[in-house]
């Protein structure tokens, strides 16, 4: 069984089938080939996944595909308008927020709900928002500095 | 810190892999699709210990997916990891075997052309078991006689019997203990127990293959080794190695969790060759905690010294729970005793060293490889001994420490070089001027409910694991620098960046070797059909042994350069030198003393293939024959709650002596991440079994396996690091390594924080709230 829905991801707005138990995960990766989004548990416990849907950060491994329907999702590859990087992608490459990398998609657009909403964050709201975002790299001492720096730019 | 006459070095750029991360377009193992792609899973055991009587995949194969299990791979042993000589390799690995040893051992790999089959095709194996006994400890192991783990394992074609599931042991000697302790006036003595910490490298090991035309491969794996995984798959698959191409592709981390080919990359390379279809298998969470480990260790450390501090004799006697393979725990048991030689002088030692078989996920190397584990048991006896004697513990340190002109063991007993460069009173005297050292209160008269205090440690990495004689570990890099038509440069190895920019930082010492601008030498992509062999990016070599490489190589090729430019500014090779023209953007090759009669590199390169004269390259295999130690300090300040057992990292210093340090942003970060991760160690992170099931009390799940988190580490205002001013004269223009050293004193120095603030001294690792509440008694 497959159930038509229609999302805007990145912009753009898109009819597609899924399968009722389709995770929006899966669908952003292997549908529109946005791997941006990442798998690191599955389960909702590392926050490598997280999209931003309709403004809000959420795990879209925890997310059903169907759920999304009528919604606005962006992904990483959705952050900057392909000439100019965003502040928040710019201020993590300067401040040296990136190691592996593998979480720095999550981890940027988590900090972009955040700036979203408070654009001028304490120490102590940065760590708050980004709870979910494991980083096993940084220690996330680069990754406030940067969460920080982007938000002024 | 970097001399004033570098273009790059010391100086701060972008990453050259930044903007590809920070847009989502890095594509890492588990983001690979190719057209025609089928899907993997390595069916795995819920059994600690179990024989397989039965495995049919009829049912799984009407369903159109192809299986494997022990009866369709190649029996012969072999060990996952290819770093050390084969002399000191210990085999006792199949690509699948007729008995599974741990709950989470594959059994089957499947492989289905879509998901949906896979997971019908999974379910739909049939397997009888014989339910062994299993031993989850290493006491419980060595009392088995008969039903052991292995019954053999073997080294080159010669097999060895176990016995008591003991796995391997070392034994060394030096000088005279019993006369040493004679001379000691105080001596103490302790056991010491880490954790069993999980790697947790945000990306789960994954693993793409796809079967060539031509009868090869072509891997795409979660690795830190290409070299070493192709000549891996080679044995194990019966390939030409000109056929079989593994693909540089960055991981999303490693920690060590891949120095080994991990069983992941064979499964899929074996069911791709049966299923002859390209296959990808990502490897659960769940299945990922089952499948590596840091080696946990339980060891007595005693040492004597005199009273003016003279450390006179030391005797330690460790066990090593390898769980259930060996990977490199004969090397292990070597550098364990290899970090203690190299802390603080002993003329005396003894050591006796065992690692156990036990039906547990097999144990490998975690940053710090047996570092961390045995400086946390060191560092914490200098600690009381320093109390005992009445001397400052700085003092002590400095005293007794290995350092300039000394001996230092590089990776175990047979890898020794000496030490020419050392930072350690600079960043002893730095360090505790920043964090306030006078001001430490006495532990043994403190009241109230929150109680600050303020600790140490120190410690080092070996920087790659040469020295001036080979010994059991190979360690060299091949690389090759070309310079291009219009003045840019590649540089090809086959070196790995774990994200620390390893590859920055090997392309800045190109750059500055050459004298271009940074921006204008770029990192090619790399696979093993177009490198030449690297070991392993492992052993905090990348800088000092794979950036030495890189930099050795640039200088060959810029002797090429220079050829071609003394033909056309018609002036010796010997009278010409080369820098960055910043202005124009451009490398120049300039006459000395006459700067104005000079030519760009582009030009240089142009006319060189106009003239047919050639281009502009080297490529070459570089041993180190030195492994400089890359030391570390930390100072810490906690807080504790004294009712709740909470402890708070409240501030930290942490100091590097990386030598001359080519990435300051980047090695920051390392500093960074090496005290979050050796925090986690000291405060929180284990992973235990249940002895009657021989499950993960976890269960495989993260939110049972705790690490800290941003909210448990200080602000960044709070976290200073900093760098000895050093130059380490057999590296890189002066570089030496970092990566390891940067977590290694941490679960140390967190400890003699928290001793500090309570008084107690805890001998074991993680301090959890409880001990606090409980005094460090009764755990």
């Amino acid at each position: 069984m497959r159930i038509p829905i229609s999302i805007m991801v990145n912009g753009k707005n898109y009819n597609l089938q899924v399968k009722p138990n389709e995770l929006l995960l899966n669908v952003l990766r292997e549908n529109f080939s946005l791997s941006g989004a990442k798998y690191g548990c599955g389960i909702g416990e590392c926050g490598a996944c997280t999209v931003l849907l309709n403004g809000r950060a959420v795990l879209s491994c925890l997310t059903l595909a169907v759920s999304a329907n009528g919604q606005e999702i962006t992904t990483i590859e959705g952050l900057s308008d392909g000439n100019k990087l965003h502040p928040l992608q710019e201020s993590f490459i300067e401040e040296g927020a990136i190691q592996c990398g593998f979480c720095t998609p999550g981890m940027i657009l988590s900090a972009k709900a955040l700036i979203d909403e408070k654009p001028e964050p304490l120490n102590s709201e940065i760590k708050e928002a980004i709870r979910g975002n494991v980083c096993r790299c940084t220690g996330y001492i680069s990754i406030i500095t940067a969460i920080k720096a982007g938000a002024k730019k | 810190m970097a001399r004033k006459d570098y273009y790059f070095l010391g100086k701060d750029f972008p990453r050259k892999d930044g903007a590809a991360r920070a847009t989502g377009k890095e594509v890492y193992p588990s983001d690979i699709f190719l057209p025609g792609m089928w899907h993997g899973k390595v069916l795995r055991s819920p059994y600690p210990h179990a024989g397989i009587k039965k495995i049919d995949f009829t049912k799984a194969e009407n369903l159109g997916a192809v299986c494997l299990s022990y009866k369709d791979v190649r029996k012969k042993y072999f060990n996952q990891r290819q770093v050390s000589i084969p002399e000191s390799t210990y085999l006792d690995w199949q690509i699948l075997s007729d008995k599974v040893r741990q709950v989470g051992d594959a059994y089957a790999v499947i492989a289905a052309e879509t998901k949906e089959i896979l997971i019908e095709a999974v379910e739909a194996v049939e397997v009888e078991w014989e339910i062994l006994p299993s031993y989850l400890t290493p006491e419980d192991a060595m009392k088995a006689e008969g039903n052991l783990i292995h019954d053999n394992y073997y080294i080159e074609d010669k097999e060895f019997r176990v016995k008591n599931n003991i796995a391997c042991a070392r034994e060394i000697v030096e000088g005279d203990v019993e006369t040493g302790f004679k001379e000691a006036d105080v001596i103490i003595e302790n056991e010491f127990v880490t954790p069993r910490v999980y790697h947790c490298q945000l990306e789960p090991r994954s693993c793409v293959c796809r079967p060539e035309p031509d009868g090869g491969i072509t891997v795409w794996p979660s690795t830190q080794a290409l070299h070493n995984t192709r000549i891996l798959l080679g044995k194990l698959f019966n390939l030409p190695l000109n056929k079989l191409n593994v693909v540089r592709i960055p991981g999303g981390g490693h920690f060590g969790s891949g120095i080994q080919t991990n069983s992941v990359i064979y499964h899929t390379v074996a069911v791709a060759l049966k299923a002859n279809k390209p296959v990808k298998i990502v490897m659960s969470r769940e299945d990922d905690l089952y499948d590596h480990c840091r080696y946990p260790t339980k060891y007595t450390l005693k040492i004597g010294a005199k009273k003016d501090g003279t450390l006179v004799a030391g005797e330690l006697k460790a066990i090593v729970d390898i769980g259930c393979h060996h990977i490199q725990a004969f090397a292990f048991l070597g550098v364990l005793v290899g970090w203690w030689h190299s802390l603080y002088r002993l003329e005396n030692m003894k050591y006796n060293g065992i690692a156990v078989y036990t039906n547990k996920a097999p144990a490998c190397a975690m940053q710090g490889y047996g570092a961390p584990q045995i400086t946390f048991g060191v560092e914490t006896t200098i600690g009381m001994l320093a109390e005992k004697l009445g001397i400052d513990p700085l003092e002590l340190r400095l005293k007794n420490y290995v350092g300039l002109g000394e001996t230092f063991w590089g990776q175990g007993p047979t890898v020794k070089s000496t030490i020419h460069s050392d930072g350690v009173k600079e960043l002893i005297e730095k360090g505790s001027e920043l964090i306030g050292w006078e001001k430490r209160p006495n532990p043994y008269n403190r009241k109230g409910r929150y109680r600050r205090g303020i600790g140490m440690a120190r410690g080092f990495h070996t920087s790659g694991t040469g020295a001036p004689v080979p010994g059991e570990v190979k360690d060299y890099t091949t690389a090759m620098v070309k310079i291009n038509e219009d003045g840019t440069v590649d540089l090809l190895t086959a070196l790995m960046d774990h994200g620390g920019g390893t590859l920055d930082a090997a392309a800045k010492l190109v750059a500055e070797e050459l004298g271009v601008p940074f921006e204008k030498v770029g990192v090619s992509p790399a696979d093993t059909r177009s490198t030449g062999y690297d070991v392993c990016t492992h052993a905090t070599r990348g800088v000092y042994c794979g950036g030495g490489a890189a930099y050795e190589v640039a200088k060959m090729a810029k002797q090429v350069l220079l050829g071609y430019a003394s033909r056309i500014l018609n002036a010796p090779v010997n009278a010409l030198k080369t820098r960055p023209d910043l202005s124009r953007n451009e490398g120049v090759v300039y006459v000395d003393g006459m700067p104005e009669k000079n030519i760009t590199i582009a030009e240089v390169a142009r006319r060189a293939m106009n003239n047919d004269w050639g281009t502009a390259i080297a490529v070459k295999s570089i041993r180190m024959v030195n492994c400089p130690p890359a030391y570390t300090t930390y100072f810490v300040e906690v807080e504790v709650d004294m009712e709740t057992g909470h402890i708070k990292i409240v501030k930290v210093v942490a100091g590097s002596d990386a030598g001359v340090v080519i990435n300051p942003g980047l090695a920051r970060g390392q500093l960074h991440g090496g005290f979050y991760r050796g925090a986690g160690m000291a405060l929180l992170e284990d992973t235990d079994y249940d002895r009657k099931t021989g499950r993960l009390t976890n269960n495989g799940l993260l939110v049972d396996y705790k690490m800290l988190g941003a909210e448990d580490l200080p602000d960044p205002e709070n976290f200073k690091v900093i760098f000895a001013d050093t130059y380490e004269p057999t590296g890189p223009m002066g570089a030496k390594g970092i990566g390891e050293a940067a977590l290694n004193p941490v679960p140390a120095a967190v400890a003699s924080a928290v001793q500090n603030a309570t008084g107690i001294w805890f001998t074991k690792l993680p301090i959890l709230p409880e001990d606090i509440l409980k005094g460090g008694k009764n755990r």
